[in-house]
């Protein structure tokens, strides 16, 4: 019932020295690169089981490396902009992972890339009316409506523990008008245990501020320059799949100073509730995450990928590693993991895991090389105008 | 709170659409006290991406099974409903809070409606193993939906109210309180909403209608105690289970709230889901 873990061959003989760049630009990469062909791996030493090793011993002798190499070392980690460096590129999602704490024992939080807390506001938040939450074929509907203590009750409650953590912290900053997020951020700038900021301009379940800001190619620009303009931290912009043409939007942003764009947030739903007379969320409308929306939020990826030049963060439907790979192919340099977090907390860690077997596997040092090699080809960085948008 | 495999002994329909199914986990079970859930997980390949909490329908730490009854109302039940002995399932827990009994209180109502069955079942085996007296009020639709008394122990006195007068009352199992609420010490419920207001509501005058002095009156009077602190819930005459849609079942995502009376979404799955009636709105709030 678990997931499938991949065979690591230890043995695994690579034989082509790579150049080992570890500093992530992804989106400047040479869209030329592809996946480098597979090493000639061993066959996994388990199978083996009748004693005799049979032809995986003679591949090995012919590339001159003995199964007893040691393992390689793997170089996971990335750089999202502003010295914020992760040890690996699995974090865990706003509003799936409470403040990093609530999962106690169950998960080693020590173990992944980052944590983005639980949406953050100026003042306390009581959040939307009950139900909250329902789940939908392959995904989920949440409306929390942003319950959250406030800025400065989050700092004083969460920040003295997270700076004792190796795992850096990225607070999801929310707000309904420029002033509130900048405020916000100013009250975060300089807090220690406070790695950066993810500005959530993009949530579908607050009647005012929230997504109005994502929807906005200028508005987005002038919120990500305030905020700019007030923090020194690194910062992330969180888009919303609920437009027309993101690529506007991702432009914007990135002009306006972001160091890097997280791709995507909910997108707006509603189901019905018991007895079909009226909708089922206390609050109508709510945001679908899970495996429901991957295939959005690759497209998005896909489309915002080729228009920066920040790193990309991928969001949506993270349920295995396979679902990784296709974000990296897609242009993304880090994924986040939300809602399969509620049914296997311990999938992240796991990733960490699977996407350093994928490498060794693969015989590479790092996963650079599996970013965008599904981006169309292009001979260079892309022009300062990007794809234009046709309505 | 732990993650560990749970492998299916049993699994039975007790009635119509309603299933009791025994798990062996002895992890989970140390430890674990009336009240408090777990939250299960579905097959890889069941296409749900939720967990689904069930209170402890029973706990065995001896033998280091639990129980859990549900109603198949979608696809998750569905889901569980195929399972066959020797699967194994991954089950987080314990989870919650349990009910606080004073160690004073001699005798305890229990008031279910329905499903609640499943949220006050075991503390009736932990009250009798406290030496205490039991007395179980239930409420249903119709005869098809009564628990069978046979899966109660023998020294609760079991009282059954249906919609329909099939069996027991004819009403609700609210108006079979009055004639228990002198004699109880305590009282835990756990049933639909409306319910548990009514179930508030009377234990709010309770007080004042018995004219009964509340449990714990000497001992540390005029102290204040915080609400929604253990203590003060040990000294409410009333505790309830609260039921949400829920997400992470650790309080992470703050799916699963209710209002208190102070105005602070309290979630269920963290601080509750068992509260004293007192905290909770029962008009609303938002």
């Amino acid at each position: 019932m678990k997931a499938k873990r991949r065979v690591v061959t230890s043995g695994g003989a690579p034989t082509r020295r790579r150049p080992t760049v570890r500093t992530i630009k992804p989106a400047i990469l040479p869209a030329t690169r592809r996946v480098a062909p597979l090493a000639p791996t061993a066959p996994p030493a388990a199978h083996s089981g009748n004693g005799h090793s049979g032809p995986a011993t003679a591949e090995r002798g012919t590339v001159g490396a003995g199964p007893t190499l040691p393992e390689r070392e793997i170089d996971l980690s990335v750089e999202l902009g502003r010295g914020l460096r992760l040890a690996n590129p699995i974090l865990v999602a706003s509003g799936t992972f409470g403040y990093g704490v609530e999962y106690g024992d169950v998960v080693d939080v020590q173990r992944l890339g980052a944590i983005c807390c639980k949406g953050t506001t100026l003042r306390p938040r009581v959040g939307n009316p009950t139900p909250r939450v329902t789940e939908t074929p392959g995904g989920m509907l949440n409306s929390i409506g942003l319950q959250n203590p406030g800025v400065d009750a989050v700092i004083a409650k969460y920040a003295a523990t997270w700076s004792r953590w190796r795992v850096p912290v990225i607070v999801n900053v929310a707000g309904e008008s420029i002033a509130d997020f900048t405020e916000v951020a100013r009250r975060l700038d300089g807090q220690p245990g406070i790695a950066g900021i993810e500005l959530n301009i993009s949530c579908p379940n607050v009647g005012k501020g929230g997504i109005q800001f994502a929807i906005d190619a200028e508005a987005a620009g002038a919120v990500t320059a305030a905020v700019r303009r007030a923090t020194d931290l690194p910062l992330l912009v969180k888009l919303s799949p609920n437009v027309a043409d993101v690529r506007p939007i991702a432009r914007a942003i990135a002009d306006a100073g972001a160091d890097a764009l997280t791709a995507i947030n909910t997108l707006s739903g509603i189901a019905v509730g018991p007895g079909r007379t009226r909708p089922l969320l206390g609050n109508i409308y709510g945001g679908l995450s899970g495996p429901a929306i991957k295939p959005v939020a690759l497209r998005i990826v896909y489309e915002v990928s080729q228009v920066v030049d920040i790193p990309v963060v991928a969001i949506g439907g993270v349920t295995e590693l396979a679902d990784v790979l296709d974000y990296l192919a897609v242009g993304a340099v880090a994924v986040q993991v939300g809602t399969a977090i509620f049914a296997d907390p311990t999938l992240p860690a796991r990733l960490v895991d699977e996407l350093g077997a994928e490498c060794r596997r693969r015989g590479l040092d790092g996963y650079e090389s599996l970013i965008g090699t599904a981006l169309p080809n292009r001979a260079g960085p892309p022009s300062a105008k990007g794809v234009e948008y046709r309505p | 709170m732990r993650l560990a495999g749970a492998e299916l002994i049993e699994s039975r329909e007790i009635l119509p659409g309603q299933w009791l199914q025994t798990f062996r986990a002895p992890e989970l079970v140390a430890g674990a006290r009336a009240g408090q859930f777990v939250h299960v997980r579905t097959g890889d390949y069941s296409g749900l991406v939720l967990r689904r909490p069930f209170s402890f329908n029973t706990i065995d730490p001896v033998a280091g099974t639990l129980t859990i009854h549900f109603r198949t109302i979608g696809r998750g039940t569905e889901w569980f409903t195929r399972l066959r002995p020797g699967d194994r399932v991954d089950m987080l827990g314990p989870l919650g809070r349990p009910f606080e009994v004073d160690p004073r209180t001699r005798h305890i109502l229990l008031v279910a409606g329905g499903l609640g069955i499943a949220g006050v079942r075991s503390l009736a085996d932990e009250a009798i193993r406290d030496g205490r007296q039991v007395t179980l009020l239930f409420g249903a639709s119709g005869a098809t939906d009564v628990y069978p008394s046979s899966l109660l122990p023998d020294e609760v006195e079991y009282v059954v109210a249906t919609d329909d007068g099939s069996v027991g009352h004819h009403g609700f199992v609210t108006e079979l309180v009055a004639d228990y609420e002198a004699w109880a010490d305590q009282a835990f419920a756990c049933g639909p909403l409306p319910m548990l207001r009514a179930l508030a509501g009377l234990a709010a005058s309770r007080r004042r209608r018995l004219g009964v002095a509340s449990l714990g009156r000497k001992r540390g009077a005029g102290r204040p105690i915080p609400a929604g602190s253990t203590q003060a819930r040990r000294r409410a005459f009333l505790q309830v289970s609260m039921e949400q849609n829920m997400g992470c079942a650790v309080g992470a995502c703050l799916g699963c709230v209710v209002m208190s009376t102070a105005g602070s979404p309290q979630r269920v799955c963290r601080e509750g889901p068992v509260f004293a009636s007192d905290e909770i709105d029962w008009e609303g709030g938002w």
